[in-house]
């Protein structure tokens, strides 16, 4: 039972770190209808931000209020200038927008290796081996206090898109963008908006997940994989989709390597990303219509 | 008309004939070739190779080389991949006339480079690729500094069969990759030879974020002993994390690889203290220049190095004893006079004997390390210990 227990709860831990990995990339999948596959590259530069603010000090979680704007900035000068030429050039095809994020993970990659060199880099703090147990069962008290922030930032995004102008703004560009613009919204200024709040999210996922992992140049692609399953599993751009398909995620990962073994966790996540592209097209986002 | 540029032509080669006979006169160094990784994965260790091998090359250069001769090191990059390993040979042989190559770090590279050394009769002295079967074909120009894969944990065996007696069950993590998996099952054998039960055998994909599925399994197993084979940030989140759950088995050992590097005590901090790893060499061992070369190579490039880094210093100065016994320098004397090596390294004795299904093989004591409050410490066998060992580890919880 306890093992039971323990797997279930290290699931849903980190499916809560990859929700808010998610959401970030729901969010621009949603709006501006192209996969930002440079996602994971972009939690890594964050890690990167959150390394260098803990040689001088600061602890990985007051960095999120570096990185997070830091961030937001670089994912707005993306869009604005090397997204948004792109559509209005005729003769590109709008899918090309995706290539050129490909382009750009590398190009950050590539940057940080020649920066920082490919060594492993880490943080340790006073909390990033600290446990406290609830019975048998342990919580890692970094994973526990990231969970916490990722469900913070998860809810106050679900507010803010429902209740306020922008919010409302963002949301009706992802239904139907032509209508928008018709009805008055800037969408232009949207897509910079949304890719920025993608990459401020997916920033407060690294400074979350560079206590407990490790930093090297290379680790955005995972990430980028999983942030897209994650996306498929809560349909494209649902907040409340992005959190169940982390969750769901966490857990299938946690799961299969109790009871079936750890190496094939990828394999469990990419088995339900094609069973879900079979039998629930759409995602999760198709039984909660949020 | 047309004669003229026909004589200018000959004029020509003659000149370059006359250029490419200077420079090779002007060259009087001896010509060694080294085979390394120095991009790609494996470029970290390639890199300590290469600095240790340089740095043996100006130790030897500044007492007057080889009889009078300067050591002229090339190198040549493998990538990590055999094929390019392959042609590096062949490029040091027919295009640079190389009378000896050494090097030689993965042992999947190793393997494709030894075949094209013996094949043009030159001796490869490999300092580093440890697959078993590399000195077991019989070559007669393949030498090997470094112990076979299969020997590197024999001092855990030594350690469990006279101090860890009451070991019994071992759980068995490793990464799942060709080096995970071959050490793994190695360790199974020596685990059947011992009487050890294996309750838990896990592989893993190397990067995970959490190990907490299988550590609770072998949490609920409750084995004497933890054996992992990983490299150095998987080892450090596993010790991390096996403290989070308070797994406390008698021993933690790591299977080589990442736990006896730096960065892993750095990263996993107290998490570390009092993991055992099985390892080819300390610089704390009694051999001459063994703590001289450590200290040496961290003054002159500010970074560590570790056993990778001895084994190509100690490659380095075998190959140069070998060139100065040899008759000639030509592939045939060097390689008569490896046969003959007999010398003491700061990487151990070293003399290529034959012994089992090997030939030319050195043979060599391999020690158990165990983390002490941050500190790497030798502390078996007795001889060369620089600390009493710690066992049982006491629990997590019974720690300060």
């Amino acid at each position: 039972m306890d093992v039971f227990l323990q797997t279930i709860v290290s699931g849903i831990l980190k499916g809560g770190l990859y929700a808010l990995i998610g959401i970030g990339m729901t969010l621009i999948m949603g709006v501006m209808g192209i996969i930002n596959l440079a996602h994971g590259q972009l939690m890594m530069l964050a890690m990167y931000v959150t390394f260098v603010l803990n040689t001088m000090g600061v602890d990985p979680y007051f960095s999120l209020f570096v990185a997070m704007p830091l961030l937001f900035l670089l994912g707005v000068a993306i869009q604005k200038f090397l997204l948004n030429p792109l559509i209005k050039a005729d003769t590109i095809l709008p899918e090309n927008q995706v290539l050129m994020t490909v382009g750009i993970g590398m190009a950050l990659t590539e940057i940080v290796r020649f920066t920082f060199s490919s060594d492993y880099k880490y943080i340790t703090t006073t909390y990033s081996n600290q446990t406290f147990f609830l019975g048998n069962i342990s919580f890692s008290m970094a994973l526990t206090i990231a969970f916490g922030i990722a469900i913070a930032f998860t809810v106050a995004m679900f507010f803010f898109l429902i209740k306020t102008d922008l919010g409302r703004s963002i949301r009706a560009t992802a239904q139907d963008k032509d209508a928008a613009t018709l009805m008055g919204v800037n969408t232009g200024r949207i897509t910079v908006i949304t890719f920025g709040l993608g990459s401020g999210l997916v920033a407060a996922a690294g400074c979350l997940l560079a206590p407990v992992y490790y930093i090297f140049p290379d680790l955005g692609g995972p990430f980028t994989a999983k942030a897209f399953i994650i996306t498929i599993l809560g349909g494209l751009g649902s907040t409340v989709g992005a959190i169940f398909g982390g969750v769901t995620l966490g857990l299938a990962e946690s799961m299969g390597a109790t009871y079936f073994g750890m190496e094939y966790e990828d394999i469990i996540g990419l088995t339900i990303f094609v069973l879900v592209l079979l039998f629930l097209p759409g995602g999760f986002k198709r039984l909660t219509k949020i | 008309m047309r004669a003229y540029p026909k004589g200018l032509l000959a004029v020509a080669v003659l000149l370059l004939a006359v250029v490419l006979c200077g420079g090779a006169l002007a060259a009087e160094g001896i010509k060694v070739g080294v085979l390394l990784p120095l991009t790609g994965a494996q470029a970290k260790f390639g890199e300590i190779e290469k600095r240790s091998f340089e740095m043996a090359a100006e130790e030897l250069n500044a007492k007057g080389g080889v009889n009078g001769k300067k050591i002229e090191l090339l190198f040549e990059d493998d990538t990590g991949k055999p094929d390019v390993g392959r042609s590096g040979v062949e490029k040091l042989i027919s295009r640079e006339q190389v009378s000896v190559i050494t090097g030689g770090y993965s042992s999947s590279v190793t393997a494709a480079a030894a075949p094209v050394a013996q094949q043009f009769k030159v001796p490869f002295v490999i300092c580093t690729g440890s697959a078993d079967d590399i000195t077991e074909k019989g070559y007669d120009y393949i030498f090997r500094v470094n112990p076979a894969a299969s020997e590197y944990p024999q001092s855990v065996e030594s350690f469990l069969k006279e101090v860890a007696k009451d070991v019994k069950t071992v759980a068995l993590l490793y990464e799942n990759s060709s080096f995970g998996q071959s050490s793994s099952k190695s360790f199974e054998e020596d685990a059947k030879r011992l009487g050890l039960k294996i309750v838990v055998k896990e592989g893993y994909q190397a990067g995970a974020i959490d190990f907490k599925p299988i550590l609770t399994k072998v949490k609920a197993a409750n084995p004497d002993m933890i054996y992992m084979v990983s490299y150095v940030m998987d080892a450090s989140l596993l010790m991390r994390q096996s403290k989070e759950l308070r797994i406390n088995p008698k021993m933690f050992v790591g299977g080589g690889a990442g736990f006896t590097l730096p960065e892993f005590a750095k990263s996993a901090g107290d998490a570390s203290d009092g993991v055992f790893s099985a390892t080819l060499w300390i610089e704390t061992l009694p051999f001459p220049g063994a703590k001289e070369y450590f200290n040496k190579f961290q003054k002159k490039y500010g970074s560590e190095t570790e056993y990778h880094g001895a084994e190509a210093y100690a490659a380095m100065y075998v190959v140069a004893d070998a060139l100065k016994r040899a008759k000639s320098i030509t592939p045939k004397d060097v390689r008569d006079a490896l046969v003959k090596t007999d010398m003491k390294t700061a990487f151990g004795p070293v003399k290529f004997i034959s012994y089992g299904k090997k030939t030319q093989q050195n043979k060599l004591d391999t020690y158990l390390v165990q983390w002490q409050k941050g500190e790497l410490e030798a502390v078996w066998p007795k001889g060369v210990a620089t600390k009493k060992y710690i066992y049982p580890t006491p629990p997590w919880d019974k720690r300060k």
